[in-house]
């Protein structure tokens, strides 16, 4: 198998792996950094706040009427000026440079964000009102319910949604193959160059994303059947 | 608290399951529970509660009746503060839940006084409104664990004790929605029982239900009124209103037309209004 790796793929296998990896952990960071945007937006679009919900609508319609490549290149050649601008206003005045890595997150974390907002703010408004109701009448408080109802059933009605986003996180990654980032994408394309295997490292790449939604898939669907007791009858 | 009941109305615990079961009247002497003076409620431009004052004393039964939209379940609401009132008092064994204006808006002043009086406060909503991601035990030592910091094991112990007096033990480790609507009521009440609460507030708990299933949860609910436990019940059982209640309100249009004895108000009436109201129910069923 290392054999096969490492000759049959023209000794590209390790850094196909490496790729993965890679690609793992730019989708992770990602769709957890765009669950934390979600969260953010979605509490604010749910908010009585005019000016919460509209930066929060301003936010979703911007970032998903913008083509993905183009909020990574926006991102990539403006994020270090802007991130220098803002770091100038506290005083400092240094070269600050940003990793690809960071970058990368950043730009799907942000799309993947206006992703799950939809979604989240929509579980929450499934969640039944009389049982925050309930909650409060027993005398919890603002955390507390939320922990304890809002959160959970929450997550019963997000997590079909989330699981769709999570794909699209993990496919998005491949933009950022534009950014010389090390990742499935990158890795392919470079082997393809040097090798004139297009088709051969193509289909492995491809290979490679199916395995991982796949095993992702998996998951979520496990989780959602966790999620759901008590939802249908057993 | 049983003594004064059986002291006024000896009748009442001689004739305890025979037709003219009736709950004593309010003790005079007796603490006030539930005080709420002069409360005005408006939704947008429309003012729902006009000024109702309302009194429970330990071990009353007071019911709420009255036609649709007069305001039965809002009067309950304001009581533990689910609406909260634009104007007037609630005080709760005591202790006045304090108020403060901002921005043209009236709010308690404190939130940790109004969570703590709910504590308290039992309440049972007409839609059951059981947390669906809980079993039933969970949702019963919920609060008492979570709230009030009862240890777990002592919570589970009451929470079963109770699940076996309203007849739903062997449901305890199923979700709500594999119950029934009689017993996911019974598991409601159940829960609000495990707070030890001073007084229990019902809104509609039967409204929900299918009619075969409205008699096992008002039976939960008399039983409760013979332990001689403080309620404020808005209700369309009229028959049942008569029977477990220490004292019947009539509301109408945001406020109170007519109170007194269940068989005063409920057989000879003094408003046209609560006559016409108590007709029209009877040709209804
Ligand atoms: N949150 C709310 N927002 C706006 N209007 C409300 C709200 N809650 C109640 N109302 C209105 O207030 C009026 C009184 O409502 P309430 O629920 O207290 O009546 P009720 O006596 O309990 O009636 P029912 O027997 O139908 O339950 C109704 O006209 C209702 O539409
Ligand atoms: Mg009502």
């Amino acid at each position: 198998m290392l054999d096969l790796l490492t000759t049959g793929l023209h000794g590209w296998g390790p850094q196909l792996l490496s790729g993965t990896a890679m690609t793992i952990a730019v989708a992770l960071s990602s769709f957890l950094l765009g669950l934390a945007f979600g969260a953010a937006a979605g509490a604010a679009k749910l908010s009585d706040s005019l000016v919460l919900r509209g930066l929060a609508e301003l936010y979703t319609t911007a970032v998903r009427g913008v083509p993905e490549l183009l909020v990574i290149y926006l991102l990539f050649f403006g994020g270090s000026g802007m991130i220098m601008a803002v770091a100038g206003i506290f005083g400092y005045g240094g070269l600050i440079e940003l990793n690809a890595f960071s970058i990368g997150v950043a730009a799907v974390g942000l799309i993947s964000g206006a992703y799950s907002t939809e979604v989240i703010r929509g579980a929450v408004k499934s969640v039944p009102y009389g049982q925050i109701e309930a909650a409060r009448a027993c005398g919890m408080g603002r955390w507390r319910i939320l922990r304890r109802v809002l959160v959970p059933q929450t997550l019963r009605f997000a997590l079909p949604g989330l699981g769709n986003v999570w794909q699209l996180t993990l496919k998005d990654t491949a933009l950022i193959s534009v950014t010389a980032l090390a990742e499935i994408m990158r890795v392919a394309h470079t082997a393809a160059g040097s090798t004139r295997q297009s088709f051969l490292f193509y289909s492995v790449a491809a290979l490679l994303y199916l395995a991982l939604t796949t095993v992702s898939t998996t998951a979520f669907q496990q989780a959602e059947r966790y999620a759901s007791r008590g939802v249908r009858r057993a | 608290m049983d003594q004064h009941r059986i002291a006024i109305d000896p009748i009442a615990s001689v004739d305890r399951d025979g037709p003219a079961h009736r709950h004593p009247p309010s003790n005079p002497a007796a603490t006030v529970a539930v005080q709420a003076d002069g409360i005005h409620k408006r939704f947008g431009s429309l003012e729902v509660l006009k000024g109702v004052s309302l009194t429970a004393r330990e071990g009353d039964v007071v019911t709420l009746i009255g036609s649709s939209g007069s305001g039965k379940s809002t009067l309950l609401r304001c009581i533990n503060m689910l609406e909260v009132p634009d104007e007037g008092r609630v005080t709760i064994c005591g202790e006045t839940i304090a108020m403060k204006t901002a921005r043209g808006r009236t709010l308690p002043a404190n939130s940790r006084q109004v969570d703590r009086i709910r504590t308290s406060l039992g309440m049972v909503f007409q839609s059951f409104n059981l947390w669906s991601h809980m079993t039933i035990l969970e949702n019963v030592i919920e609060a008492p664990v979570h709230v009030l910091g009862v240890p777990k094991g002592e919570a589970i112990d009451l929470a079963r004790s109770l699940l076996d007096k309203v007849g739903i033990l062997g449901k305890a480790d199923c979700y709500p929605i594999q119950l029934s609507g009689g017993q996911q009521q019974r598991a409601a009440i159940a829960r609000a029982l495990a707070m030890q609460p001073k007084v229990m507030l019902f809104d509609e708990p039967t409204s929900a239900l299918d009619p075969e299933l409205v008699g096992e949860v008002l039976r939960v609910i008399r039983q409760l009124a013979d332990e001689g436990r403080t309620m404020i019940l808005v209700t369309h059982e009229m028959d049942f209103a008569r029977e477990v209640s220490s004292k019947v309100v009539f509301l109408h249009q945001g406020r109170i037309e007519e109170e007194g004895a269940p068989d005063r108000v409920l057989t000879s009436p003094e408003s046209d209004r609560v006559r016409q109201f108590l007709s029209r129910r009877l040709s209804a069923a």
